[in-house]
């Protein structure tokens, strides 16, 4: 057993027994690791009020095999915009959510943690945008290897340049020409050259999907995710719920 | 494994139900009542009484024997509903003796990452109490933890068309504390949130 201090954001905590906490967390250097905090709702001092969804913080841990020991924590950032904002906690929540439940425990993935910190990074300092969070979600896909085919057709193989009605399967794995999508969900040309925009910048905000490209982008990348969970996410769920009761389906607070 | 007596084995399954109870802890319990029948037969009586009599006020939800509760009945401030998760943080408050209105209990809070929706609390039950009227103020004591401030960011949404004054406890250095100890989100937090001397 050997103890380091790594980089970590926060994907899910839990209280466990009397006063400790099982905390699911995204580390820089060691992946995703679930560990327990003894002691943590007792100890102000030992982890303050560090332990909790998407805070970004140093965290002192002893590494071995099934649930690492969480000795201590240094808060870098609790991301105090996204706490002052339903839907931005809703998205911050969906972002963790989403990371913990399609990475496996184990193994670095910089790139992707570099992908979650940005995403909350934006939500800290934007307002709630949707087109920000399928930015994270096609990067998310592409990162993991899951990503859907948009370069060329998923069923047969042939470049879609200059088509421009196309259809999408995500059991087939991507964006299908007009002969092999007949049934499949309709997607434009345009819609993929925003996806295609996502993939080659790096930076939230700088892809603005208009509203037809944005419902279309969300139920091509909706299903791709669905395909790879066993059910649905808690936090979706709750983001559906807020979407419906908002006036205007808008979950941003006034 | 240690074999009991069919009794002493189904009471170390209960005491082991509680709460940071394992099974040492368990059988620690279970020998010492063994030791003093008298205690036995009064901790019986009073859970059995707690079982039967103690409920939830059809009103505020917290914990009650007689539905209204007496802070619901009494000459509380009625114009003032402090709004809690749980019915121990009422009493947290209570001991306070800082607050002289009425309360309203959740019973949770949401969480996005738990999947605990509006429908799971007690909020409809609030909405439909200040729509009756003779509230003017709305103290949003949840939690200072992320589903606490999901809730009282949710309930703020609801509650402002209704015209009711919203507000939220302050939060902060604790008392008696040393500065240099304060974890660095409470004292951005005591920053943002300073008053004037």
């Amino acid at each position: 057993m050997r103890t380091t201090e790594c980089e970590s954001i926060i994907l899910g905590a839990t209280d466990y027994g009397e006063a400790d906490r099982l905390v699911t967390f995204f580390c820089h250097e060691h992946g995703k690791l679930r560990g327990v905090a003894r002691g943590a709702k007792r100890s102000r001092q030992r982890f303050g009020g560090a332990l909790e969804p998407f805070a970004r913080l140093h965290l002192q841990v002893s590494l071995k095999e099934g649930l690492v020991r969480i000795q201590g924590a240094d808060i870098l950032t609790v991301f105090p915009g996204i706490r002052t904002d339903l839907g931005r906690i809703g998205c911050a929540g969906y972002a963790c959510e989403l990371v913990d439940r399609l990475l496996p425990e184990g193994g670095a993935n910089p790139r992707l943690f570099r992908l979650l910190a940005a995403f909350l990074e934006f939500l800290d300092h934007s307002p709630y945008a949707e087109s920000a969070r399928r930015f994270f979600e096609i990067n998310l896909l592409n990162i993991l290897g899951y990503r859907p085919a948009l370069e060329h057709c998923a069923g047969c193989g042939a470049g879609l340049a200059g088509l421009e009605r196309l259809g999408f399967s995500a059991t087939a794995g991507g964006i299908l020409c007009r002969n092999c999508g007949t049934g499949s969900m309709p997607v434009t040309a345009a819609t993929v050259t925003l996806l295609h925009r996502c993939l080659s910048t790096g930076r939230f905000g700088a892809v603005d999907f208009p509203p037809s490209a944005l419902a279309e982008a969300g139920k091509l990348l909706d299903a791709s995710i669905a395909i790879h969970l066993s059910r649905p996410l808690n936090s979706l769920v709750f983001l559906c719920e807020l979407k419906e009761q908002a006036p205007g389906g808008s979950i941003q607070n006034d | 494994m240690l074999h009991f007596s069919a009794s002493l084995t189904k009471l170390l399954g209960e005491l082991k139900k509680l709460p940071g109870v394992g099974e040492k802890t368990a059988l620690r319990l279970a020998f010492h009542l063994l030791k003093s029948p008298a205690n036995v037969h009064a901790l019986a009586e009073s859970l059995v009484e707690v079982g039967s009599r103690v409920r939830f006020c059809s009103t505020c939800f917290g914990i009650t024997e007689a539905d209204p509760c007496h802070i619901c009945t009494g000459d509380r401030d009625s114009a003032l509903i402090c709004v809690v998760e749980e019915p121990q943080d009422m009493l947290a408050i209570e001991r306070s003796h800082s607050f002289k209105g009425r309360y309203h209990v959740l019973h949770g809070a949401l969480s996005p990452l738990s999947g605990i929706t509006p429908g799971q609390l007690k909020i409809r039950e609030l909405m439909e109490r200040l729509e009756r009227g003779g509230c003017n103020e709305v103290i949003l004591a949840t939690n200072f933890t992320v589903e606490g401030e999901a809730t009282a960011l949710y309930l703020a949404r609801l509650i402002k068309p209704l015209g009711i004054r919203i507000t939220r406890l302050a939060h902060g250095i604790p008392l008696g504390s040393d500065l240099e100890y304060v974890d660095l989100a409470t004292v951005q937090r005591a920053m943002e949130g300073r008053s004037e001397v």
